[in-house]
């Protein structure tokens, strides 16, 4: 295997592993917490169902906690690494600084995937404890688990970007998601189609009959392809911006 | 190639921030010391080798190459910084399965070369700790080894006696020593004390203001420092005869006597000269002397004087 890949492979994995054993993960269990409390309260209530359920994973999990998560470990991964300048051991390897930013990006990635998979497990099965309907339970949580799988690909790319060009990069970020995913994406007409959120719904709407996001209007086709190309564009930016970037 | 970094005008600005101002230097092979005080430019300097910053202005060579956007020289280069930075969760022997990993190494040559350098930096006792309970010799120690770990050409050990005891210092000092003689590998190491680098190598280089101001054999620098005027404070009893009789002597300046009568400064163009005659126009004024210190015995009014 060449230098590239071992590098590569080996950047993923300890930042994968930095993450994790971040004191974050308590926040983590705070958000999924709630998400499960809201979710298992709101299966109680009358006419509790999978439309219901699907209304809600779309708030909780698309809206909400795949943005704020990507974010908080986005971009605060490489720029975290650069302000207590543990990222030298890196940067001093004879490792193309692309493909490092590409192990970075995969070990986010990795460790976002895992975080999704237990939160929408966790909120799915506290609804479908307390719900007196079931049937379709397990097809939407698999559905919204590897939905979130594409987020995390997109939001990734993103918030790494952003933790790699700016300092300050958490209000960038949180703009981007409540200003730009939450407002305009809300805005009737067409530029409300122009976030990621969005064209997740659109994918959405040809993976599950539930809910109000059966119905989002495109075409899944054109929003995948456009997702894929939005994350390659994304992640070579920050390739390019990480190699051009000086570490002082 | 005889020389292992050759760097001709060199300037490193950070906005307002001059880091580095028209620094020339070459580093022979072997063990070489870059000495200034702090915020002199050392670490620019070592930022600049590893290509983690680019230079504005000037040419930069380490091992022949240009540094800048240039990993296939950090193969040949290990660097130890001055500042913190292994993870704490981490013991020292997966810190350095780590380092091999970014460097490209895999399998059961790893695991050879991960004991060998811990048995070079003395550090197979502990490798299996976590590295958040090592103390600051430790630390040293297993970041030296993490710069050793790929066997480069070039070592850049910046600062890496701060903060640690003497004992440690001598151990560090001896082994900066052997990685040279025994292990062969080339070395830049970097302080602002002066004396310690002359433990290490007679070969040094005088960095001040981001400007390189004297670099050779450590005795031409010794020579500098002896030939440059000091203020000297002598105190004691009966100096009135002893200032008469200072301001005879060639090597003497001026001398200014305080209103009590108990102490004076004198400002010496000669040291040396001024300290060997000390005793004997001492014994001759019959003085008693309870203090004599030299003002300018510091690396800081070294540099001063230098760079005029």
């Amino acid at each position: 295997m060449s230098l590239n890949l071992i590098g590569l492979r080996t950047v993923a994995s300890f930042s994968a592993r930095k993450l994790l054993m971040n004191r974050r993960w308590m926040l983590v269990m705070l958000l999924g917490g709630l998400v499960a409390l809201v979710m298992g309260y709101a299966a109680t209530e009358d006419g509790a169902n999978m439309d219901f359920a699907s209304d809600l994973m779309v708030i909780l999990l698309l809206a909400f906690l795949l943005p704020v998560l990507s974010l908080i470990y986005g971009a605060s991964m490489i720029r975290n690494e650069m302000d207590d300048r543990s990222i030298v051991q890196v940067i001093t390897a004879p490792l193309d600084r692309r493909f490092s930013y590409l192990g970075y990006y995969i070990g986010l990635v990795m460790v976002l995937c895992l975080l999704v998979t237990v939160v929408t497990l966790v909120g799915g099965l506290a609804f479908l404890a307390f719900s007196p309907e079931r049937e379709g339970g397990a097809q939407l949580i698999i559905t919204f688990i590897t939905l979130q799988y594409l987020g995390v690909l997109v939001y990734s790319a993103l918030f790494l970007l952003i933790g790699t060009l700016m300092r300050q990069p958490i209000y960038l970020g949180l703009i981007y998601i409540f200003i730009w995913e939450g407002f305009i994406g809300s805005v009737p007409g067409s530029i409300g189609n122009l976030t990621i959120r969005h064209q997740l719904m659109v994918i959405a709407s040809e993976l599950t009959e539930y809910g109000s996001v059966a119905w989002t209007s495109g075409d899944w086709a054109v929003s995948s392809l456009a997702l894929v190309i939005l994350t390659i564009a994304l992640v070579l930016a920050g390739a390019y911006v990480f190699r051009q970037e000086e570490v002082s | 190639m005889s020389n292992v970094v050759e760097a001709r005008m060199l300037s490193k600005w950070y906005g307002q921030v001059i880091g580095l101002n028209n620094f020339s230097i070459d580093v022979p092979k072997g063990i070489t010391g870059i000495v200034g005080p702090n915020g002199a430019g050392k670490s620019t300097f070592f930022k600049l080798l590893t290509g983690n910053i680019k230079t504005n202005v000037g040419h930069l060579r380490v091992l022949g190459e240009e540094p800048w956007q240039n990993p296939s020289l950090l193969a040949k280069i290990g660097f130890c910084p001055d500042y913190d930075f292994l993870p704490p969760d981490l013991n020292g022997r997966e810190y350095l399965r780590f380092v091999a990993g970014l460097h490209g190494m895999e399998g059961l040559r790893t695991v050879d070369r991960v004991n060998e350098v811990l048995s070079i930096v003395t550090m197979t006792k502990d490798a299996d700790r976590a590295m958040g309970g090592y103390s600051k010799g430790m630390r040293q120690r297993i970041k030296i080894a993490g710069a050793l770990l790929h066997d480069p050409e070039l070592l850049l050990l910046d600062e890496p006696l701060t903060g640690t005891d003497p004992l440690i210092r001598k151990e560090i000092i001896d082994l900066v020593k052997d990685l040279n003689k025994v292990h062969g590998h080339d070395v830049i190491v970097s302080s602002h004390v002066l004396h310690e680098i002359e433990r290490m190598t007679h070969q040094v280089a005088l960095i001040y203001k981001g400007r390189s101001v004297a670099s050779g054999d450590i005795s031409e620098i010794r020579r500098l420092m002896s030939d440059h005027p000091h203020n000297i404070v002598l105190e004691g009893r009966g100096l009135v005869p002893l200032a008469q009789t200072l301001l005879t002597k060639p090597y003497t300046s001026s001398i200014e006597l305080r209103p009590d009568r108990l102490g004076m400064f004198v400002r010496v163009d000669r040291p040396e000269e001024f300290f060997d005659a000390l005793p004997e126009l001492v014994a001759g004024t019959g003085a008693e002397l309870e203090r004599v210190e030299s003002l300018d015995d510091d690396l800081e009014s070294v540099f001063r004087y230098l760079v005029g």
